[in-house]
């Protein structure tokens, strides 16, 4: 007879049991997902040298940052799919109540013509801005070394296409009340060449082709939607107030609500990162290549609005202030 | 009106294509990950997915249906299903859940490819709810089958099946990685969304929710049933692909495209499907056969959707229809034979009852298939037990990574389909296999087959104790005769009774 032991039933998956506490919903269904960071073997089962494997190889496997177990990383809103969907149903329940109500009391026809032309200009064009967020969010998504970051990227993209969403609603009844203001038909000229665009064009262009997933992440969440977020959704909202567009405003505020749940794990990620020698510098290394092309783009979009006094300083005093808050010391 | 219907405002949401000027387009949109075969990117805009849903539509819509399939759950925990059902049926579930969960989740990866790299901006949106559809499956997939790990260790690979090199594992990541992951957008639109999705989830889902009621297993029909509901949305995102590239003459590359993903997910369903529906689903619970849910769901399917887009009918069509009359019956005793390296416990499926169905769903099975079995039964029934284990490896193909098998009896025909490649002698199970390497080498020339790595020394002792531990199949884990061989024990009693 063999002395081989059989294994027995576990009260979780084994790659849980080791701890001794219960493991929440959360992590079952979203730890150490990823098949393809199987150690010492190519991402996947194909060639080795498959175009790619070798992305995966070079773009995520060889990033400079680095981090002996990125599965241990954890959302710090422990967000999985069933609770994405009720929490985002009922936000979206709440904005299409704003639609209705505000429509109903005939919010548009009270904005004046020259706020009208103002969000033709610097809000209708946004759509294409919030899908440069999505698409980027849909690589991280897709190249992170981990499940538990691939989620919160994946979920942080399907936000960028709820605010598109919204864009795009606004920009369909904006355009039934002012039918001279170039609504519907003038936002890609916009987002292509006004000067108030070009700064978040070239930034979102670079940040897409920014392949390293730690650069990738480094640039869009900690430096490029900061700035997105305290221009085009707290300035712009700002601006909207003070023209009598309450609508916008808490519009922006429903959409930062969003935002500051993907700081919360972007600064948890940072800090998980951040423990380990050498990331600190990678990452510092990043901010200072990505922040000033970051502050440009508010600059430029920021002269733009009207009503506002040292919006642009504003916006990126804020955006420094959230690279300062990151946990960067190990 | 106080809101905007749909319509009103959808096209402006999947207007989003501008004109790069800062990056180059190509550096924008590699050719290996977008998969533009230099179609310029105004072409792509004609893009119209025939299934259209808003981001708040979306959230609603999947909130209830979550709110039905986990309230199902709840309310069936106490059912002591686990405790009350055939073991044939939780080898049905810990086949699906091992080789699905985790491609479900890496299906999320690859509508993220097509959210990122997809020329056509309707194909990033709905990529956009897809990848959040495979998260779903994903998670589902593992929350459901986490109730039963505490009962049974072959559980625990609902989650870690594909992490392992064991043999089924493999043979679904290089399935999965060569339609999803290691694609570009517009070939996971065309591999996996329309040639896997729209038929072949089709049958998994539907077909095995069909058994699954059957057997009353209301948790897991439940749950396969409202996944189905998602993949009839994303799976269309393939079509309206297929009328982009033929108006800018790229049906060729589209029929290949289609073509070897048809094959490859065929060749799994062969040795996952097909056993579960014919052999380990009890006899009494079968909705249909395995060959009758092929040819609803798969044949029929594909014949008139791909004509409707203008594609033709894959070159193989008849080795198909050949194979479908007999290959799972192959896989399935290759299975049961290397029992001890799969994750769960096959079911033989051939007592006297169930090989009578067999011979009404499959005229001819006796004689060819059942002859096999007849020499496994006799050996059991006279107690010779020790002869029901293997003692050699199957040489497997080198494209599906499947054993290379046929129909036994007197039309016996194996034969492998070699190729030559660099100075490597390649060995396929099929025409299509090898055709499907053919026509792209680059993809597979550098694998190694679970064989190749046996062969080569990277298993070791090489031997069976040293297989399993590559495997990573411990005893406790390792699979065996799902009904602990009872059914030869009747036949054994039968045989006695006739003789008496």
């Amino acid at each position: 007879m063999s002395n081989t032991e059989v294994l027995k039933p576990l009260k979780t998956w084994s790659h849980l049991a080791a701890r001794r506490r219960k493991p929440s919903e959360y992590e079952i269904v979203s730890a150490n997902l990823h098949y393809t960071t199987r150690p010492g073997a190519p991402a996947f089962e194909l060639d080795p040298n498959l175009f790619a494997n070798r992305w995966y190889k070079k773009y995520r496997d060889e990033s400079p940052l680095k981090h002996g177990n990125w599965n241990a990383f954890r959302d710090p809103d422990e967000l999985i799919y069933r609770t994405y969907n009720m929490m985002q149903d009922g936000a979206e329940t709440y904005v299409m109540g704003l639609f209705d109500q505000f429509n109903q009391r005939e919010h548009d026809q009270s904005l004046s013509s020259a706020w009208a032309g103002t969000l033709a200009r610097l809000y209708t064009p946004a759509r294409y801005l919030f899908h440069t967020l999505q698409m980027a969010g849909g690589y991280l998504a897709q190249v992170a070394p981990a499940s538990t970051i691939s989620l919160c990227a994946a979920f942080q993209s399907a936000d960028a296409l709820r605010w598109l969403s919204h864009c795009a609603y606004r920009t369909k009844e904006l355009s039934i009340t002012f039918q001279d203001k170039g609504f519907v038909r003038d936002e890609r000229r916009y987002w292509e060449s006004a000067p108030a665009w070009q700064g978040f064009r070239e930034l979102m262009e670079k940040v897409l082709a920014a392949y390293d997933w730690g650069e990738c992440f480094v640039a869009m969440n900690l430096v490029a939607k900061p700035a997105i977020e305290e221009a085009v959704l707290r300035k712009l909202g700002e601006a909207a107030r003070h023209n009598g567009d309450i609508l916008l405003g808490l519009l922006t505020d429903s959409q930062l609500l969003d935002a500051a749940r993907h700081r919360r794990w972007a600064s948890a990620l940072v800090k998980m990162a951040a423990a380990e020698p050498g990331n600190a510098e990678v990452i510092r290394g990043w901010l200072d290549k990505w922040a000033p092309l970051a502050d440009r783009a508010i600059d430029s979009y920021c002269a733009a609005l009207p009503d506002l006094i040292d919006g642009g300083e504003a916006a990126k005093q804020a955006c420094a202030e959230f690279r300062r808050s990151l946990p960067l010391t190990a | 009106m106080a809101t905007l219907e749909r319509m009103d405002w959808y096209d402006i949401a999947r207007t989003t294509n501008w004109t790069p000027q800062y990056v180059p387009e190509d550096e924008l949109f590699p050719a290996e990950l977008s998969g533009h075969m230099d179609i310029p990117m105004d072409k792509w805009e004609i893009y119209d997915e025939p299934f259209k849903q808003t981001f708040p539509e979306y959230v609603k819509v999947q909130r209830e249906k979550d709110a039905g399939a986990y309230s199902v759950k709840a309310a069936l925990e106490r059912s002591k299903l686990y405790e009350n059902a055939d073991p044939g049926w939780l080898s049905v579930l810990k086949a699906h859940y091992g080789a699905i969960a985790r491609g479900e989740y890496a299906a999320s990866g690859a509508e993220a490819r097509m959210v990122r790299f997809a020329k056509a901006p309707g194909q990033r949106n709905m990529a956009t709810l897809g990848m959040l559809d495979e998260i779903r499956h994903s998670q589902m997939q593992l929350f459901f089958p986490h109730e039963y790990v505490s009962k049974d260790r072959q559980f625990d690979w609902a989650h870690k099946a594909l992490d392992t090199n064991e043999w089924a594992a493999i043979a679904a990541r290089s399935m999965f990685d060569d339609m999803m992951m290691g694609r570009s957008a517009v070939e996971v639109g065309l591999m996996l969304t329309f040639a896997f999705e729209t038929g072949f989830t089709n049958m998994q889902f539907l077909g095995l929710a069909a058994d699954a009621a059957e057997a009353g297993d209301w948790t897991f029909s439940s749950l396969i049933s409202s996944i189905q509901t998602d993949e009839s949305r994303h799976a269309q995102i393939g079509g309206p692909l297929i009328g982009v590239l033929v108006a800018n003459g790229k049906k060729a590359e589209a029929q290949r495209m289609v073509d070897s993903a048809v094959w490859r997910a065929w060749k799994l369903f062969s040795v996952l499907t097909g056993p579960t529906m014919d052999y380990y689903t009890p006899l009494e619970h079968r909705k249909q056969s395995f060959k009758e849910f092929m040819q609803e769901w798969i044949v029929a399917q594909f014949e008139r959707s791909l004509l409707d887009l203008g594609l033709d009918k894959p070159w193989y069509w008849d080795i198909f229809m050949r194979e479908i009359e007999d290959q799972h019956h192959g896989m399935h005793l290759g299975v049961w034979y290397w029992r001890q390296t799969a994750w769960w416990n096959p079911a033989a499926g051939v007592s006297t009852a169930e090989r009578q169905w067999l011979e009404e769903k499959y005229p001819g099975w006796n004689k060819t298939w059942g002859a096999c079995w007849d020499v496994i039964t006799d050996n059991l029934v006279e107690g010779r037990k020790e002869l029901a284990y293997p003692e050699t490896l199957p040489v497997v193909c080198n494209m599906c990574q499947l054993p290379i098998n046929t129909t036994p009896g007197a039309g016996w025909q194996v034969r492998d389909y070699p190729h030559e490649h660099d100075g490597r002698l390649y060995h396929f199970c099929s025409e299509p296999c090898r055709k499907i390497f053919q026509d792209e080498p680059q993809r597979y020339a550098g694998h190694q087959s679970i064989v190749d790595r046996f062969l080569s020394g990277e298993i070791q002792p090489m031997n069976l104790a040293g297989a399993l531990q590559y495997m990573g199949l411990a005893p406790g884990e390792s699979g065996d005769d799902a009904h602990n061989f009872k059914w030869a024990d009747t036949i054994r009693d039968e045989r006695l009774k006739k003789a008496s």
